[in-house]
């Protein structure tokens, strides 16, 4: 055997042993540096005379040395995958931790319900207005068909603002209905508008009132609208929002902006409830406005975003939704 | 409107038992029932016995022995009442029976003689406070007579239903047992009782006579004269009757006055015909005119208040109170009813001034009925003459200088499917409206001709009103138009993307009230002349707090982080959406839209930072996120001093020229006023010109070229605002100049106290060319020599 036979024998194992990238580097040194033993027989060949003899004696090198090449490739190969098999090991961490993130916060349940009803209405083709909450007299009342002498004109159900001199001509809106003329006043027909928005009434704060709320306002003006189409309209929204399967009922009311009125009552968590109130757009409020009450005709309706909400999510005292409660908050999700 | 199903059926045979019924009726005609409820006897086993026999009890003088037949046999009581003799018709509890929850009755020996049961009172059978003697039947319920050793319950109507019914303000004639009974026939279809009321007249004529000087407020005036009346107590059923109304008994002449008001909704007075004399005169008062009403105060009147006078004085505030001088006593024995018609309009203005709602004041304000002017003062004569031996004098009052009578109305049939989508033909439509007593001629249109009990219809659409009702809301189809479409509008839009954005950077919305207290802007510590010190008053506001229309977002967010602080957590992040009331030349206050928020306490620790405190920049990286998101390209800050701020950590929001908000942090003087410790942020910002429709942005292709890109780091006095360097920098490079961002500020170290570093990188790029050194160099130059000029600042370095 020769001596780079030998060298040949002892490398696998020697190489298997190298256990770092340094022990690699001084074997790969050793047997195929520069100052190796092939690197010597190498130089050495140019004694061999023989042209024949000669290239039998390099290629016998070559293949002993690009065994060896192979076999440190391969080792390195090996500890370079393992150093980083190392690394990442170390790397780990504990991916149950909170994410690395902003806080979400959360709308309003009012603002969530309002957006959703809003949105219901869109789909049905409706447009969407908002209008002032301190509102004049003549809106919130006259227009309305509310008669002078009408209760809820009085203090004890309005809050008036005292403005431009006068305590008794502006008030804060009872209810989002003054927009319907407002819309009326500025549009031409067909009219299918819903105006969301805060409105106020002389009530101290319990479980089922407050001073403040909110209401969204629908109207619908064609010249063919009828009361089946109040109930259509009405009905369909009562199962978008609340469930498919959900049964309504309209029991007549009075309301002075509509003729005839009604309450809608919806048959939801196992009993009849109170939803909202409606009725064919009374045509005093037309004349008022500049509608032609023998062309057209309309619904309106308005429902208070407070009581769907709680309605649909069970809760039972209003005051609930004033808290800036961060439990509370948390849950309008 | 409160009344028992057993008043009812004096009127209407109402085909079903079922009270379940009876409320999906009273429902579909338009009657909420606010409240209803089973008024089930409070005993068993009680029946009706008639005394045969009382005896003194051998061993025992406070009680007697009364033998009383009970049908089947023959008891013998002890009884300690004293307020009935051989004869009486009475209760009789016999043993078995169980009163109230479980008092059961038994044999028991009293003093040596065994009572086989028990005779009761009122108030031992639950039916009413007279615990004074038990209860005699013979006056109160005469047909007890034939009831002998029936079950008592039955006498006095019981089981019985109680419904509390909330009548809209369109039916005054609703407020009546009659009136109720009317719907329930129309629906029914079955008769509605006659109501004609005899009375039987004796005696000298009535010469009290009545003037009526204002006929325009008091059309019609009614009286009867009732003498020879004994004041005292109503009978039982009269008494158990208006209880269950919700009308306290007080006597027998008060409470005829208020059965028949009930029963037939319309209100009637009686005055002490010996106080009042013979010469009513109706008027409206005098200037500076009183009067002491019954309930013994003095009150002023003015000349809208209409009076009823003896000739001179006031004896009553017509339709509202009456006066204390002409009142019935304990010794009253002529009396005379007055049953008058008075101005709706009138009465509301009266009884609001005075404060004196009342039940009565309540039907003529929504217009009670004249035609049942003198049916109500028979009503109540008639009573007196079964409840206090009254007797009515001939020749009673009824003047009508204005009398208002039926009206027509001509009813196209069209109007029906017009507004109610179903077609119904003249016959149906006939049935209908004759089934409410309506007068109906003619095929189409009919001429309809309203009773004078409905005020409230005088148009063909208050007809169809009452054709939906009668119809049934449930025989009209339904159907869903389609509107034209048109959604949210923009503005709508970008205030939802407001919220949204708002929400994404941890902020929960909050809805405040839209007033504050006049002293929350005194706690803002705002100059006098700041303008939201302009707050709008409420004239009538719920309370002190609460007394002024909010300038500014600001003080709600600071109360509501207050009462959140500390609940569940250190940290409050709050925003709130809302209008704010301006004084203005205008006919409405100026109601701007504006967003606030706030960020208070300690930002809660997370695991991979660690906690500090909110600064102003948290507010202004709130502000800047909220203008990314709606692609505003013209905003900046200003470094300003402003009340209620930090005066070195507050700015001004502009975009352009124009302020639209302020951020900052809170003085924390102005911090603590509100109850709030260490740094407060606060930002509020004017929408309408953020949320302005703007037109859609246009694309830009992006160079291909590579970029220049470079760092440079300026000294500069500490007071040179950040801001100023980019801006001048900015202008400095040329159109090359695609970016410029602070990255870097520092202060201390080598550099002179008074100064700081602020280091700039800059992103250069030509769109159609690979920037040579020779571009950028003169470009790096400019701006050194520009931050130099107008800045003061020295090139600390450049990368």
């Amino acid at each position: 055997m020769t001596h780079l036979e030998e060298l040949l024998a002892v490398a696998p194992s020697r190489i298997s042993e190298a256990m770092t990238i340094a022990e690699l580097d001084a074997l790969d040194a050793e047997f195929v540096g520069r100052s190796s033993a092939i690197a010597a027989a190498r130089r050495s060949l140019g004694e061999i005379a023989d042209g024949a003899e000669r290239g039998l004696a390099g290629k016998s090198i070559n293949q002993i040395a690009t065994q060896i090449s192979a076999l440190l490739d391969a080792r390195r190969s090996d500890l370079l995958g393992a150093q980083e098999s190392r690394r990442l090991s170390e790397d780990a961490v504990d991916v149950t931790l909170p994410g690395r993130r902003i806080p979400r916060g959360t709308h309003h349940l009012v603002q969530s319900t309002m957006d959703e009803i809003v949105d219901i209405f869109v789909g049905l083709g409706y447009t969407v207005a908002t209008g002032p909450e301190a509102e004049t007299e003549y809106y919130n009342f006259t227009a309305l068909n509310i008669p002078r002498t009408h209760p809820s004109r009085l203090e004890s159900d309005t809050l008036y603002l005292d403005y431009g001199g006068k305590k008794d001509e502006v008030l804060l809106r009872t209810h989002t209905s003054p927009m319907q003329a407002r819309y009326m006043e500025k549009h031409d027909p067909p009219t299918f508008v819903v105006v969301p928005g805060r409105v106020f009434r002389s009530d101290a704060v319990d479980a089922t009132h407050s001073p403040v709320f909110t209401q969204l306002e629908g109207l619908a003006v064609d010249t063919n609208i009828t009361l089946a189409d109040l109930k259509g309209t009405l009905a369909s929204f009562a199962q978008q929002f609340f469930g498919t399967d959900t049964k309504v009922k309209f029991i007549p009311h009075y309301f002075p902006f509509t003729e005839p009125s009604a309450e809608m009552h919806a048959y939801t968590n196992g009993r009849w409830i109170e939803l909202l109130g409606c009725g064919m757009v009374n045509p005093a409020v037309f004349e008022n406005v500049g509608y032609d009450p023998a062309v057209y005709t309309g619904f309106a309706f308005g429902m208070g975003m407070e009581r769907m909400a709680m309605v649909r999510h069970g809760i039972t005292d209003l005051r609930t939704l004033l808290a800036s409660d961060r439990r509370v908050l948390e849950q309008y999700r | 409107m409160k009344l028992t199903r057993s008043w009812l059926d004096d009127f209407v045979s109402i085909p079903s038992q079922d009270p379940n019924d009876l409320v999906e009726a009273f429902e579909s005609m338009g009657h909420e029932i606010e409240d209803w409820h089973v008024i089930e006897p409070a005993f068993t086993g009680v029946v009706v016995g008639r005394v045969l026999e009382v005896a003194a009890h051998p061993n025992a003088d406070k009680v007697r022995i009364a033998t009383v037949d009970v049908g089947i046999e023959i008891l013998e009581i002890i009884c300690g009442a004293w307020n009935f003799e051989a004869g009486a018709i009475v209760p009789v509890a016999v043993p078995g029976a169980i009163l109230g929850e479980d008092f059961e009755i038994t044999r028991r020996v009293i003093r040596g003689i065994t009572s086989h049961g028990m005779i009761c009172s009122e108030v031992e059978l639950g039916l009413g406070d007279e615990a004074d003697g038990i209860m005699v039947l013979n006056g109160d319920y005469p047909h007890a007579v034939s009831a002998i050793g029936k079950d008592f319950a039955s006498v006095v109507g019981l089981p019985d239903t109680y419904y509390e019914i909330n009548v809209t303000p369109n039916r005054p004639d609703c407020l009546s047992v009659y009136g109720l009974a009317r719907d329930l026939s129309a629906l029914y279809q079955i008769p509605l009782r006659d109501h004609h009321i005899d009375v039987e007249e004796s005696g000298a004529p009535n010469d009290v006579a009545v003037t009526i000087d204002v006929p325009e407020l008091c059309g019609r005036f009614a009286g009867r004269r009732v003498r020879d009346i004994t004041v005292g107590p109503s009978p039982h059923w009269i008494r158990w009757r208006l209880t269950q109304a919700g009308i306290r008994p007080i006597s027998n002449v008060v409470d005829a006055s208020n059965y028949a008001m009930v029963e037939f909704g319309y209100p009637t007075h009686a005055f002490d015909v010996d106080r009042l004399g013979t010469n009513i005169v109706v008027r409206l008062a005098a200037e500076d005119e009183h009067i002491v009403t019954l309930d013994e105060r003095e009150r002023s009147l003015t000349p809208s208040d209409l009076v009823v006078t003896d000739g001179i004085t006031p004896v009553a505030i017509g339709g509202v109170m009456g006066g204390a001088a002409t009142e019935v006593h304990l010794g009253t024995s002529d009396v005379f009813i007055e049953a008058a018609h008075w101005d709706p309009a009138t009465i509301l203005v009266s009884s609001q001034r005075l404060g004196l709602g009342s039940e009565a004041s309540k039907r003529f304000e929504r217009g009670a009925d004249p035609s049942f002017c003198a049916l109500a003062a028979d009503r109540v004569a008639q009573l007196l003459a079964l409840t206090a031996g009254g007797k009515a004098a001939p020749n009673p009052v009824d003047e009508d200088p204005a009398a208002i009578a039926p009206w027509t109305i001509s009813y196209p049939l069209s109007e029906t499917s017009r507004i109610l989508g179903i077609a119904i033909d003249s016959a149906t439509t006939t049935d209908l409206l004759t089934r409410m007593s309506f007068g109906v001629e003619g095929i189409d249109p009919l001429s309809v001709t309203v009773p004078t009990r409905r005020p409230d219809i005088e148009k063909p659409i208050d007809l169809v009103e009452e054709i939906a009702r009668l119809h049934g809301f449930d025989s009209i189809p339904a159907t869903v138009p389609s509107g034209p479409g048109g959604g949210l509008p923009y503005e709508e839009k970008r205030i939802r993307t407001i919220r949204e954005v708002m929400v994404g950077a941890g902020f929960y919305q909050t809805m405040t009230f839209s007033f504050i207290g006049a002293h929350d802007l005194d706690r803002l510590s705002l100059p006098d002349s700041h303008p939201a010190r302009s707050a709008i008053p409420v004239v009538n506001p719920l309370n002190e707090t609460e007394g002024v229309m909010r300038t500014t977002l600001i003080p709600g967010l600071l109360k509501a982080a207050d009462s959140a602080l500390g609940r569940t957590s250190n940290e409050v992040r709050l925003f709130e959406v809302g209008k704010v009331f301006l004084d203005g030349p205008n006919a409405i206050p100026d109601q701007p839209e504006r967003l606030g928020f706030i960020l208070a306490g300690d930002p809660e620790s997370r695991w991979h930072s660690e906690a500090s405190e909110f600064t102003v920049f948290d507010g202004t990286g709130t502000w800047e996120v909220v203008a990314d998101a709606l692609n505003v390209h013209d905003g900046s800050l200003r470094q300003s001093s402003l009340p209620m701020f930090h005066p070195g950590r507050c700015a001004q929001i502009l975009m352009g020229e124009d302020v639209v908000g302020t951020v900052g942090e809170l003085h924390p003087e102005v911090a603590s006023a509100f109850g709030l410790a260490g740094r407060v942020v606060i930002g509020e910002v004017e929408l309408s010109k953020l949320v302005a429709e703007r037109g859609p942005w246009t694309y830009v292709p992006p160079s291909v070229f590579p970029p220049v890109v470079f760092d440079m780091a300026f000294i500069v006095d500490k007071a040179v605002a950040a801001q100023a360097v980019v801006d001048v920098a900015r202008t400095a490079a040329t159109d090359l100049l695609e970016s410029v961002t602070v990255f870097d500020v520092f202060e201390g170290g080598s550099i002179d106290v008074a100064r700081k570093s602020i280091a700039l990188r800059f992103w250069l790029r030509a769109p159609d060319r690979t920037l040579s050194e020779a571009e950028t160099g003169p470009v790096l130059r400019n701006i050194a020599q520009a931050v130099e000029t107008h800045l003061g600042g020295e090139l600390r370095g450049a990368v």
